[in-house]
């Protein structure tokens, strides 16, 4: 168990200007935390929300901050955008007597493949998975590699393991895409999960879309009675869609072991 | 501390910042919307400060807040909080970093941003923001930020380098005006440099002109 009773963690979230689900599980992982007593001080901080990187390290009272990005994999927001608008220089930024540790995105964590089976097994209770398509389905960007990257190691380990009769991914904005999913998949029954942080717009809203589960964009999750009704029934095949992982409660702990993983990997630079 | 710092200004008689009223109580303090002022007994009783980001979600009909500082909090309830640390925690459910920012500035730890040099570190989707005007970022931001139905915060930061917000009217840039217009004791609600809001919003004008 860590503790860091003199030092801020701070994670930040995407957010969102449209969908309110979209920065609910880093409120809820930063409550948790929060809860635990670990840290001087727990913050969240939004790229669509308030408070804004430009505004959350004057919230801060602590000298000794830690930085999660609540981010399911590296790429641009985290190796642009977040360090851009804390204005950080490197893993470790030392300004006005403080010292700012900038973490690994928590889908670094090798427990994501393990969330991952557990969100798939959940979403489809009782169906073979020697019968099933798994369908790992992410954001992917022109803007950074990475982003499609850490959803195709996923999809790679997953893929050995040979529970599943097919391990398949799918993106948002590069091939192969998510509207395509009847042609990439030979199952009957596929099962699709999100390597999303939140049930947020592009994973609650947008992807049933692209699925063909719903026919235009619903109103967010927690406005809605029923999360889903799986499986939905689409051109002979039983499709059955998962929340997204970044809502699992052990996500707390990934975010604690993200900052034990930093202090180890950075052991030298902060003695400097 | 910023929390002891917010008890001296409330004893100094502070008691208000943007739509909330907040004063002492017997066991701790209170805090609610101002326009209930009078009506307390009327209202619901929370006593979490993380009750504070669920009341600040949705507008009284329901819709999404994605700007703190709009002028439509919903009105109807009241927080009972047992010390001064829940009651900060609150305002910055309300209205993130306020008081923080104002502290800060106060004490010259920061500078207001303006305009231009927000939009010209953007990349990506709003990279194209760069190519906005100074006439089009002037009647945007009178427009989007305005105190009646946008935002609440003071704008203390201009359009170019060196150049104050003086397009805008000298009341939207004075921290000692209660932007709500009731003159009251209230907390300075800076805004110290453009939101995302207002830099998607510096999108969709750029978009629309080069159409």
């Amino acid at each position: 168990m860590i503790e860091k009773r003199k030092s801020a963690l701070v994670l930040v979230g995407h957010g969102s200007t449209l969908n309110p689900d979209s920065s609910a599980p880093t409120f809820q992982h930063a409550d948790e935390i929060d809860r635990r007593g670990l840290f001087a001080e727990v913050y969240c901080t939004f790229w669509k929300q308030e408070p804004s990187l430009r505004e959350v390290l004057r919230m801060v009272e602590s000298d000794d901050i830690y930085v999660v990005p609540n981010f399911i994999s590296e790429g641009y927001f985290t190796e642009t955008i977040i360090p851009r608008e804390l204005e950080l220089t490197g893993p470790v930024t030392r300004r006005s007597g403080k010292v700012i540790k900038y973490c690994e995105p928590v889908g670094n964590d090798p427990r994501m493949i393990d969330l991952l089976l557990r969100r798939a097994r959940d979403a489809a209770p009782g169906v073979p998975p020697e019968k099933t398509s798994l369908l790992i389905v992410g954001h992917g960007t022109s803007l950074n590699q990475k982003s499609a990257e850490a959803a195709h190691q996923q999809v790679r380990v997953i893929r050995e393991k040979r529970l599943y009769a097919e391990v398949m991914e799918a993106y948002m904005e590069e091939p192969p895409f998510i509207a395509d999913w009847r042609k990439n998949t030979s199952q009957k029954h596929v099962v699709v999960v999100p390597f999303f942080i939140a049930d947020g717009l592009h994973s609650y809203q947008d992807i049933p879309v692209l699925l063909g589960i719903e026919s235009a964009r619903t109103a967010a999750a927690s406005q809605q009675e029923i999360f889903r009704r799986n499986p939905y029934s689409l051109d002979g095949r039983e499709l059955y869609y998962a929340s997204a992982i970044g809502t699992e409660p052990l996500m707390a702990d990934v975010i604690l072991d993200t900052v034990v993983r930093f202090d180890r990997k950075h052991l030298y630079d902060l003695a400097a | 501390m910023i929390s002891d710092e917010l008890a001296c200004l409330i004893r100094d008689g502070y008691n208000a910042l943007g739509e909330l009223g907040f004063a002492e109580s017997l066991s701790g303090y209170r805090l609610y919307h101002w326009a209930d002022r009078n009506s307390l007994s009327q209202a619901r009783v929370y006593r979490s400060s993380k009750d504070a980001r669920e009341i600040a979600k949705y507008d009284s009909s329901g819709a999404y807040r994605p700007l703190k500082g709009a002028p439509n909090l919903p009105r109807g309830w009241v927080l009972e909080l047992p010390n001064i640390n829940d009651l900060k925690r609150a305002l910055d459910f309300f209205y993130p970093g306020a008081i923080a920012t104002w502290l800060a500035f106060r004490e010259g730890k920061t500078e207001p941003v303006c305009l231009r040099q927000t939009l010209n570190r953007q990349t990506g989707m709003y990279r194209v923001t760069r190519k906005l005007t100074a006439d089009q970022a002037q009647s945007l931001v009178r427009e989007a930020c305005r105190s009646d139905s946008r935002c609440l915060r003071t704008i203390l930061w201009g359009i170019e380098p060196d150049h104050p917000p003086d397009f805008l009217p000298a009341s939207k840039s004075d921290p000692t005006v209660d932007q709500t217009g009731q003159k009251r004791a209230a907390l300075p609600f800076l805004c110290l440099e453009a939101c995302n809001l207002l830099v998607a919003a510096a999108r969709t004008t750029v978009k629309k002109t080069s159409r």
